[in-house]
């Protein structure tokens, strides 16, 4: 075994370990049954402190009337008939879904094109890895503030260098549909890496000779793309895929550092919209009814999606 | 890939040419970023690299108190974690039962469930016990909201190491939980440095959590720091930026040391929040 986590055995661990064949076995007996309850204990406290108490205040206060500091009258499901029937919530889901599939869609066709650049012969291949990872390990506060010199006021750079070429002068976080574009390039900008080092160790897993024969039977680079490589990494792809539409959904800081849900409320997800409405609108309820609403959605896709990972860790 | 001579090295280097300039747009931010900071102040003395915005914000600003706050804040996150993770982990990699595998598959649900449901409520009570604007309360947090991840992580690092080890030491006398510390735990000090760093990497950069509950400005951390830093001081790119490259410098220097050590990638990180 090497002397590093391969990032496949995580993706196998988060699959409940269905795949591992040749995982070692420890047979289940009472006494070591015990031993496993006390080292499990703190972490299903904290679970239970953490997720579970939070998630059953958040449902009591969902039918209340409430603010962050009196807990109000009940009032039913009016909350989340009045969140259902506003056109800013709507508006949020249609934006959620925009930066989701851009999100994904986008880091991973770069994360896997860089993949595929780095995993060929590349001159000094290890200094771009490590160099392509900057964007992901720097914090999204900082490259916020650089996005915003870049792109903010009409004389940033970017603006600037539009007005050269002669593009006129874009307001990148101004206009709707410009700021909208702008919050989908940053996501992309801070996952594709992510995405890179997912990639890279489905691609360093497939066996060599497999190339080495299908280009003796005359395979072109472009057929070896579509029927050895796409296949072959086809489960990393779809659990990449699944993790980044979470990371997305769930994303704040990406999409309220730099526009704060704006100009109005173009660039306002679900996420933003509850943070917004329990925080500046003081809106308790109908804040913590679309963050259950999202709990519940995630709940259901994450139940469904942990199933089918776990059904293809056992064919794969 | 089979194809040898002046073609392939024509390929190469094409390649080496099309990653660079993607490389070099890409990074194109944080260069911005640092260079902003090394230029000298306006009204300071005409150098081409200065650190007059270093000096400038840390006399001006509690750019000092928020690296404070947050290496204390991260330093916690990361061993409480690995203390709670760790065994958990354990019982993942090594239990063969119907309960542990619904554990599994609560972890994954928790991994997904949104941050700022649990949050809000969080807030109400821990403001309730006076703990609101209280380092000690983003500590609990992260703990819990990196661990899933950690425990995968953890996990999957022990399912490398063969159970016959441990079973060796038990017939020799060991307990089973000496078997867990002295054997596996022992064995498996990349696997704690990965979980270390992505913990690492989760609390130095979260920003929902901190600018939820942090309200005074000498408990920043440094992301609530900076951005509020920035709202007083748009103007003064170059004293941003210095507050930004202070941010960025401990996740890029960890990673610059262990990234060996690391291979996974922001699973749950993001996992997490991102």
């Amino acid at each position: 075994m090497s002397d590093r986590t391969d990032p496949l055995d995580v993706v196998r661990a988060a699959q409940g370990r269905s795949g591992g064949a040749s995982r070692p076995r420890t047979d289940w007996s009472a006494s070591r049954g015990r031993l496993f309850l006390v080292l499990i204990a703190p972490s299903v406290l904290l679970l239970a402190l953490l997720n579970a108490y939070p998630v059953a205040y958040a449902a009591l206060q969902s039918v209340r009337n409430g603010t962050l500091i009196t807990a109000g009258e009940f009032v039913g499901l009016a909350n989340f008939a009045k969140v259902l029937q506003s056109p800013d919530f709507w508006h949020a889901v249609r934006f959620t879904a925009i930066f989701t599939i851009s999100g994904v869609a986008g880091s991973w066709l770069i994360g896997m094109a860089l993949a595929l650049a780095l995993q060929a012969r590349i001159h000094f291949g290890g200094v771009f890895k490590v160099l392509l990872l900057l964007p992901w390990v720097v914090p999204i506060v900082v490259s916020s503030m650089a996005w915003n010199w870049l792109v903010a006021t009409p004389d940033s750079p970017m603006p600037a260098l539009a007005r050269f070429l002669g593009f006129g002068t874009p307001l990148f976080l101004a206009d709707p549909v410009l700021a909208a574009v702008t919050v989908c390039v940053f996501k992309i900008w801070c996952s594709f890496p992510f995405m890179m080092l997912m990639m890279s160790a489905a691609l360093s897993a497939i066996d060599r000779s497999v190339y080495e024969a299908s280009s003796l039977d005359g395979a072109s680079a472009r057929q070896q793309l579509f029927y050895i490589t796409l296949p072959l990494t086809r489960r990393t792809t779809y659990i990449s895929w699944i993790l980044m539409t979470i990371f997305c959904i769930n994303d704040f800081p990406t999409i309220y550092l730099l526009t704060a849900g704006g100009p109005i409320d173009a660039t306002t997800s679900l996420i933003v919209l509850a943070y917004r409405l329990v925080f500046q609108n003081f809106q308790t309820g109908p804040g913590v009814a679309v963050a259950l609403m999202m709990t519940a959605a995630m709940v259901v896709v994450s139940m469904v999606l942990f199933r089918q990972i776990r059904k293809s860790g056992a064919t794969a | 890939m089979t194809a040898a001579g002046p073609s392939f090295d024509r390929a190469t280097a094409l390649r080496t040419a099309g990653v660079f300039v993607f490389t070099a747009i890409a990074l194109l931010p944080i260069g911005a970023t640092i260079m902003l900071s090394l230029r000298p102040r306006p009204g300071g003395e005409p150098a081409l690299i200065s650190l007059q915005n270093f000096r400038h914000v840390f006399e001006t600003s509690l750019v000092l108190d928020w690296l404070g706050n947050s290496l204390m804040v991260s330093l916690f996150t990361v061993v409480a974690a690995i203390i709670v993770s760790a065994p958990a982990g354990y019982v993942i990699s090594r239990g063969r039962h119907k309960v542990i595998e619904g554990y599994s598959l609560l972890l994954f649900i928790v991994q997904s469930l949104p941050i700022i449901t649990a949050v809000i409520p969080l807030f109400i009570l821990f403001a309730r016990l006076g703990l609101a604007d209280h380092l000690g309360a983003l500590v609990i947090i992260y703990v819990a909201g990196s661990l899933s991840v950690a425990t995968w992580m953890m996990a999957a690092y022990f399912d490398s190491i063969p159970a016959a080890l441990e079973e060796a030491a038990w017939i020799d006398g060991c307990s089973v939980f000496g078997g867990f510390v002295r054997i596996v735990l022992r064995n498996s000090l990349p696997g704690v440095l990965s979980t270390a760093i992505f913990t690492f990497l989760l609390s130095w950069n979260d920003y929902l959590v901190a600018i939820v509950f942090l309200k005074s400005d000498d408990s920043f951390t440094l992301p609530i720091g900076l951005q509020s830093f920035f709202q007083q001081t748009s103007t003064d790119w170059g004293a941003v930026m210095a507050v930004s490259v202070i941010t960025m410098m401990p996740p890029v220097i960890l990673f610059a040391l262990l990234n060996r050590y690391f291979s996974v990638g922001g699973i749950g990180g993001s996992l997490s929040s991102q």
